[in-house]
């Protein structure tokens, strides 16, 4: 099972990176996450996006619907793209500490 | 990794997770001979796994006629090879050809590679029955890795994205594991957009008792498709019916019938006839999911534990018998764009829908272009059954797979000028043409056909 | 030997043929159709089961559809095979006079015996040139090359010797086997009566011919060669009748609905006026 080490403790993820446990889930380990996908600073407009994400979460157990989230935190799907680079779900999604969503998406 | 002695193998659900959907793992010893028990066992039930077994001639057919052989020119990939992984077994093991002449027939010994073998191909086959379609005896492939994902699954081998789903789907009542908070939310989201496009008001009913009408729409289709069920709600509403959405089962898939149809399946038959009676509905409609209306259509009716008492049909049958009898006032040029259809497999090769998908193409566009091969005769997406799976290898299996796919399309020429639109009206289909239309450069949109209907309709 | 092939190894032949295929039958009809897996689009009547089963059985519609030259080559083989067959029970019960007994057609049984003797070599010659193609396409073709089995290869081979033989007889004057020979001898074998000291044994390669037969006979319920049953009960599986329910949603009125000016924002419904 892969690992990823924040301040000296290892979190574990799954195959395609994403947290296990969403609960372990904090700002260092944001940090750690965009490092790995090659952002190298977290800027204003990211931690929008990933608290928009981290609040829908908390209250729906779900990532939103992507149009959901361009419409929210007022960014546009290609902007998305250029904070995360890897796009909404396995960029913004993965840095945030949500589970990898499963199914036919 | 997801590799196994050379075979790209989609990466499998741990012993956790198989628990979680009721499946004790067999330690690696004891899987060749628990195989044979399973084997045996469901060999005596299923005709039309023995005579996919008995009666193939092996002339060869298939081959060319396999999009998984077609784009991997892997031999093991041509449908009678794919067959043969398990037939040699079954030869060897339970004919007395296999056992008088061995080799000579093509039988052999079981072992864990076999099973390994197994898993990579049969987790490569998209279930999509074309070589039934062309064979001389329509000796049906996919009642084999039916069969073969079966055991697997008895053995503990699944891959996690079908057991996760599995999983999910018994937690929540979807695959993609979204709670009712969150449907509810994403159903308002939808109403707010639907006014800010259209101009229209539509409200989407979440368990109102005394509906008449049952819609169960695909759980993607709140994450990924939002078009597909915008454009149902604008139907229900545009014509007037009494709907609701179960929140119990917003999900028209059945992953069950592609790797564990004795539990999995039978357990989600259940799960919407119970919502079906609890809302006290008329009738179900089912929302664009390919997989998934086989299963409701074709297997309800014999897995499920009570008298089906509520008929059921795909909101594509609606929507035609409406155009037919002219009670739909739609504009075309609302989708003016050129459009072709890609053909979703258990559609037109197990599900009839060949010619209902036509009607209302026609009536919704302006410029459709038919690919070719088309309806019973078409390919594959390539993601079929599932197989959707991405970590880096599997990836690049999936576009391997689409590359016929892809080649038709292009072929019709409406991603010429880079504003075409792919309609592929099922969620498989879907979530795998997003991402092979940027692969393959096709310079195509992918939308549902329930998303041009929405757009197409006068409102006034 | 003629005692073996000519008198005993018959009566194994036919019990263990019979025995053989009822057993393949009886095991296939053991396992059932669970669900409903037949091919759409739909055929609507049992008529239309029966062309499209007789169609894919007669005619091998798919292979036609699909590929042209498997067709021809395995067509023609099995054209021929049926032919053959057909004149083996016809030529040899009514000594190849079998036309003259087509009323209206005034064929003398002279003529008759000819076009038995002309149709028996040219569908024998048809028959080898098939399976040679059909082997030519095992061995040199890549798409059938990966499928194929040695067995099937040794399948076609022994085809092809067994209806070698077969043609020296017809083709090859010293070798020629008189109709009246193999009748006397079949009469006797059904009466049970002694056939060894009967002249058609003396033929060699009536003989070698005979034995392949034989032998193929006890294989073929335990082969592939019960593909010939395999087929109707797979198409059996895969092509049935099918009704669709019929569509139309329960308590929906479209014209009043829209009369209604539903989905319309109210503000909006009013200006419209309908």
């Amino acid at each position: 099972m892969p690992v990823i080490v924040v301040n000296g403790v290892g979190i574990e993820l799954d195959e395609d990176g994403f947290i296990i446990d969403p609960d372990l889930w904090n700002a260092d380990v944001a940090n750690a996450f965009a490092a790995s996908e090659g952002i190298s600073q977290l800027t204003e407009d990211h931690w929008k996006v990933i608290n928009y994400l981290r609040d829908y979460f908390k209250q729906y157990h779900i990532a939103p619907m992507i149009r959901k989230l361009c419409e929210e935190t007022g960014c546009s799907l290609q902007y998305i793209y250029e904070l995360f680079p890897s796009g909404p779900a396995k960029g913004a999604c993965k840095i945030a500490g949500l589970p990898k969503p499963t199914g036919c998406v | 990794m997801p590799e196994y002695k050379g075979m790209v193998q989609p990466v499998r659900a741990t012993d956790d997770e198989m628990r979680k959907i009721h499946i004790e793992p067999v330690p690696d010893e004891q899987k060749p001979e628990k195989a044979l028990e399973f084997l045996d066992q469901i060999r005596k039930k299923f005709r039309s796994f023995v005579m996919a077994m008995e009666s193939c001639t092996k002339c060869g057919q298939c081959a060319e006629n396999c999009h998984t052989y077609l784009g991997t020119r892997d031999p093991n990939n041509i449908p009678t090879n794919r067959a043969e992984l398990i037939r040699k077994i079954y030869k060897r093991y339970f004919t007395l050809e296999g056992r008088w002449f061995g080799k000579l027939v093509g039988a052999e010994d079981i072992n864990l590679d076999v099973i390994e073998q197994w898993y990579s191909y049969f987790y490569q086959c998209s279930q999509c029955r074309r070589c039934a379609h062309v064979c001389p005896f329509g000796i049906d492939t996919c009642e084999v890795t039916f069969i073969g994902r079966q055991l697997l699954h008895w053995l503990g081998i699944t891959p996690k994205l079908h057991a996760s789903v599995g999983a999910a789907m018994e937690k929540v009542g979807n695959h993609t594991g979204l709670p009712k908070p969150g449907i509810v939310d994403t159903l308002e989201f939808m109403s707010e957009e639907i006014m800010d496009e259209f101009g229209v008001e539509v409200e989407f009913p979440v368990d109102k008792p005394e509906s008449d009408i049952m819609y169960i729409p695909s759980s993607a289709d709140f994450l990924l498709n939002p078009y597909t069920l915008m454009g149902a709600g604008m139907f229900f509403t545009y014509i007037g019916a009494n709907w609701t959405i179960p929140s119990t089962v917003t999900e028209a898939g059945n992953f069950g019938l592609l790797f564990d149809q004795y539990y999995t399946q039978r357990g989600n038959v259940m799960r919407l006839l119970n919502a079906a009676q609890e809302l006290g509905i008329k009738k179900i409609v089912w929302g664009e999911c390919g997989h998934g209306w086989r299963a409701a259509k074709m297997y309800i009716p014999s897995l499920a534990d009570r008298p089906v008492r509520w008929p059921i049909t795909h909101i594509h049958d609606e929507i035609a018998d409406m155009i037919r009898k002219n009670e739909l006032k739609l504009d075309p040029n609302k989708n003016s764009n050129p459009v072709t259809l890609h053909d979703p497999c258990n559609y037109v090769r197990a599900c009839g829908l060949n010619e209902n998908m036509r009607t209302i193409i026609r009536k919704v566009t302006v410029d459709f272009r038919e690919m070719s091969p088309n309806g019973e005769n078409n390919f594959c997406c390539g993601g079929g059954s599932a197989i959707l799976f991405d970590d880096p290898e599997m990836y690049q299996r999936r576009i391997l797979l689409s590359s016929k796919k892809a080649e038709q399309v292009r072929a019709t020429g409406v991603g010429k000028d880079g504003n075409g639109i792919l309609c592929a009206p099922c969620s498989i289909c879907k979530a795998q043409l997003y991402p092979m239309v940027e692969e393959h450069e096709l310079g195509v949109e992918v939308k549902g056909l329930v998303d041009l209907v929405g757009k197409a309709l006068v409102w006034k | 030997m003629k005692l073996l092939i000519g008198q005993i190894l018959p009566y194994i032949t036919v019990t263990l043929f019979t025995l053989g295929i009822l057993y393949r039958l009886g095991r296939w009809a053991g396992a059932r159709i669970i669900h409903n897996i037949t091919l759409s689009p739909w055929l609507d009547t049992n008529g239309q089961v029966a062309v499209r089963i007789g169609s894919e059985a007669f005619l091998f519609r798919n292979l036609f559809k699909f590929d042209i030259g498997l067709w021809a080559g395995a067509f023609l083989m099995h054209f021929a095979l049926l032919n053959i067959l057909g004149g083996h029970i016809v030529g040899f019960g009514l000594l190849g006079e079998q036309f003259a007994l087509i009323p209206g057609l005034g064929i003398s049984p002279e003529l008759s015996k000819e076009m038995s003797d002309l149709l028996g070599t040219v569908f024998g010659i048809l028959l080898f040139v098939a399976l040679l193609y059909l082997l030519y396409r095992r061995v040199a073709m890549e798409k059938v090359k990966l499928v194929t089995k040695t067995s099937d290869n040794l399948w076609l081979i022994y085809l092809l010797v067994l209806v070698g033989v077969g043609n020296i007889m017809r083709l090859f004057h010293p070798f020629h086997v008189e109709y009246e020979l193999v009748r006397d001898y079949i009469v006797a074998l059904a009466l049970f009566q002694p056939v060894v000291n009967m002249e058609l044994l003396n033929n060699g390669f009536f003989l070698v011919h005979y034995l392949l037969v034989q032998i193929l006979l006890i294989v073929f319920p335990f082969s592939k060669l019960m593909h010939l049953f395999g087929m109707f009960a797979e198409r059996w599986i895969v092509n049935r009748v099918y009704k669709d329910p019929a569509p139309g949603l329960p308590n929906v009125d479209v014209a009043a609905a829209r009369k209604a000016g539903l989905g319309l924002p109210s503000g909006d419904a009013v200006e419209g006026g309908m």
